[in-house]
């Protein structure tokens, strides 16, 4: 008698707990799931725009990279999951390893609803090592009261090297907005990889607003349990919005290899960078960081809104970086989120894919960060294809036939020795986006557009254009370099927008280069070595799998020398595919 | 007469509590429907709804999103009604692409738009806004003229009212 009363408490209660979310009534979660497995079924027959090597699960929706680190040599990425469906909700940690950040294998999700103080989800975070190797998660839930509050999580068995369980900290939340605080209970997130002062105490930072002003809380720690809230923020910024993401870290004056979190010093800059809720992109200021007061200043002419420098110029957001002990270098992750509608991401079953990996460090001139994708990417480089030296008069194009068109890496150099018909910039041309959108890769120019057309059907209906523009500047020759998706599909329920970067880049003593790496849906392209990222998701209807082709182009009055055209298929990776 | 005093002093402090309360319920809901690009629609849906008088923008916006879910699924049963009586091939083609536009307004994004909001996540409140805009307009484009849509003002409805929650949802950025 006792234990019907107690299962009919528990089904009120159940129910109780699935209306009193307010997240979907009972009835429209049934036709969810209903539709969503009916779409799963035919999902698998037709998906032309999965993936070849950029990490994805197989199916379901994702977006910010999580907790990225490395354990006992294994690369760790967790990574926020939807288990049930191709939209955003039912958010856990889902998680996989891998021994070379391009094959990956996937486990059980690390992270999921089970205390109060993230019942309501379980949201972005960070790793950070402790002394003794020992990693510790941090990270956002949602409580009862859909409060933002921050948790930790340790590993349930530091033998396991693919630290497949973790146990909640009992102490949780162990940062929560309060009458006292004054903290905004929804806008409080993101905690970032902690560092060590020199008086041993931990920091980190927590993404948060007040008003318009985007802010980075910061906290302090000695044993990793206790957080007590600094006086002042790390550091804000007006009129930018809430400050998602935030990541801040040393890189080294001089060099490639990337520094541990902890270190400061004269040899060493300081980088912080947020994403903006408000429009969608990230921006990083370098300049220095005071130990002793614990504040964060940009250098000076340092742009701090969405003009300032920016990792991705295209779709890029949620990034987050992790020192690599392993090869000593400091790696980017980000999130790519799909360009298409949303019936469509509900038809093939999925949405969201990571940016391949990232080795990032500061450039020589020490005024920006320059990226490139992780050498081991190029394990899954086949059937070279080397294009000798070659001029490429305006009005033309060249098939790079012989390589997987769909799944492919080229890297190309332009040499311009001939400056006459380069136009003059216009003053008012500030705006890099909006010039390319203007001037796509169908505008003639006078020294371009130049560049690739990748994900090209045969007569070229379907495009996507990534090239530069070269004008002259009031003391020099400036570099535009666009990605045109205007005609990267028929299909007009696309986001087509156009991307674009200034690439600092002297043109009259360098090489111009462009590398893309090109993967069914989405092409990331860098310039100038890694100066200019712009990454863009496209969907093709015609161009797809055999039926892709891949051109260099110049549609401006002036030719130019093609100095080095090097182009290879790439093979499969391994991603997320149980054994 | 004496009696009477407390009562009057009693409904007095009724009526003016009440007052100040709905004066600036009205004000809140005027100043963050000019933020929207239709206004007059902006406040007659949220004023329609009775918890207007009590909301913030966050509430506001979670009303702004419950009325584009209200008008999509009267839509979609208009359009499941036409499209059991249609015989021209081009026009069930055009009616059954709403269906699925209409499908993921209802299924994922407003549930989604709604989950952002309530949680503190307001820019997947803003792109889900954006894309019921956008599959209401979609799912108008896909009636080739001929056949002539016969639901263009339902989807026009929708298309607004969407883009009225967008505008309301950015402001929690």
């Amino acid at each position: 008698m006792l234990n019907m009363a107690h299962s009919f408490v528990g089904f009120c209660l159940f129910f109780a707990l699935l209306f009193g979310h307010g997240v979907v009534e009972l009835e429209a979660s049934h036709h969810v799931y209903k539709n969503l497995q009916t779409d799963q079924s035919t999902a698998s027959a037709n998906q032309p725009y999965r993936t070849g090597y950029h990490f994805q699960p197989p199916k379901n929706w994702i977006n910010d990279p999580n907790g990225p680190m490395v354990y006992k040599g294994l690369y760790h990425l967790f990574y926020q999951y939807n288990p049930k469906g191709a939209v955003w909700g039912n958010i856990v940690w889902a998680h996989s390893t891998s021994k070379d950040l391009v094959n990956w294998t996937p486990h059980d999700p690390a992270i999921y609803p089970s205390q109060p103080s993230d019942i309501n989800g379980c949201w972005s975070g960070s790793a950070t090592i402790l002394p003794g190797g020992k990693p510790a998660i941090l990270y956002t839930g949602i409580d009862p009261q859909d409060k933002q509050v921050q948790n930790l999580a340790m590993p349930k068995n530091l033998s396991d090297p693919y630290l497949r369980e973790w146990i909640k900290s009992s102490k949780n939340p162990l940062m929560q907005p309060t009458a006292q605080n004054q903290i905004n209970a929804s806008s409080f997130r993101d905690p970032t990889t902690a560092w060590l002062g020199p008086d041993k105490k931990w920091r980190l930072i927590i993404g948060s607003k007040i008003h318009r002003q985007g802010l980075a809380i910061l906290y302090k720690s000695e044993d990793f349990v206790h957080w007590i809230q600094a006086q002042s923020p790390l550091h804000s910024a007006k009129d930018t919005g809430m400050w998602e993401c935030p990541d801040f870290f040393p890189v080294s004056v001089r060099g490639q290899n990337g520094v541990d979190t902890s270190v400061n010093g004269p040899f060493v800059k300081h980088v912080l960078k947020v994403s903006l809720d408000d429009t969608k992109h990230e921006y990083y200021t370098l300049g220095s960081y005071d130990t002793v007061k614990d504040i964060y200043t940009p250098d000076k002419g340092s742009v701090e809104s969405d003009s300032g420098l920016r990792y991705d110029y295209g779709k890029f957001y949620a990034s987050k970086t992790f020192f690599d002990t392993a090869k000593h270098r400091r790696i980017l992750w980000g999130w790519i989120n799909e360009s298409s509608s949303v019936h469509d991401d509900v038809k093939k079953g999925w949405a969201g894919v990571q940016a391949i990996p990232r080795k990032l460090w500061l450039s020589k001139s020490g005024k920006q960060l320059v990226q490139w994708p992780i050498v081991e990417i190029q394990k899954l480089r086949s059937n070279h294809l080397r294009l000798p030296s070659k001029l490429l008069k305006g009005g033309s194009e060249i098939e790079v036939s012989g390589v997987t068109a769909a799944q492919a890496d080229v890297d190309i150099s332009f040499k311009v020795t001939d400056f006459e018909k380069a136009e003059v910039l216009k003053p008012s041309w500030t705006n890099p986006q909006l010039l390319c959108s203007q001037q796509g890769a169908s505008v003639k120019g006078g020294l371009g557009p130049f560049g690739l057309l990748v994900l090209a059907s045969e007569g070229l209906k379907e495009n996507t254009a990534v090239f530069f523009r070269i004008f002259k500047g009031q003391n020099k020759y400036v570099v535009l370099m666009c990605s045109d998706q205007s005609r990267s599909s028929l299909n007009e329920d696309n986001d087509k927008t156009t991307y674009g970067a200034f690439l600092d880049v002297d043109p009259e003593h360098q090489y111009l280069s462009l590398r893309s790496l090109i993967d069914h849906s989405i092409v990331e392209s860098f310039g100038g070595g890694g100066k200019a990222c712009i990454t863009a998701r496209v969907y093709p209807t015609l161009a797809i799998n055999n039926a892709a082709h891949l051109y260099v182009f110049n549609n401006g009055s002036e030719a130019v020398k093609i100095a080095e055209l090097n182009a290879w298929s790439m093979k499969k990776a391994k991603l997320n595919l149980k054994d | 007469m004496a009696n009477m005093i407390p009562l009057v002093i009693l409904q007095a402090a009724i009526s003016f509590s009440f007052l100040p309360g709905s004066y600036s319920a009205s004000n809140l809901i005027e100043t963050t429907c000019k933020q929207t690009p239709f206004f007059d629609l902006c406040v007659s849906s949220l004023q329609s709804d009775p918890r207007s008088s009590n909301a913030d923008v966050a509430g506001l916006a979670h009303i702004a999103a419950d009325n584009v879910n209200v008008k999509a699924t009267a839509n979609l049963q208009q359009i499941t009604g036409l499209l059991g009586g249609a015989t021209d091939p081009e026009l069930q083609k055009a009616l059954q692409g709403c269906v699925d536009k209409y499908n993921a307004i209802i299924q994922a994004d407003i549930p989604v738009a709604i989950e952002a909001i309530l949680k503190g996540n307001p820019k997947f409140a803003v792109s889900r806004a954006t894309d019921a805009a956008n599959e209401a307009q979609s799912c108008e484009k896909g009636f080739a003229n001929p056949p002539k849509s016969p639901i263009s003002d339902s989807n026009k409805v929708v298309n607004q009212l969407s883009l009225v929650l967008q505008s309301i949802a950015s402001l929690l950025l």
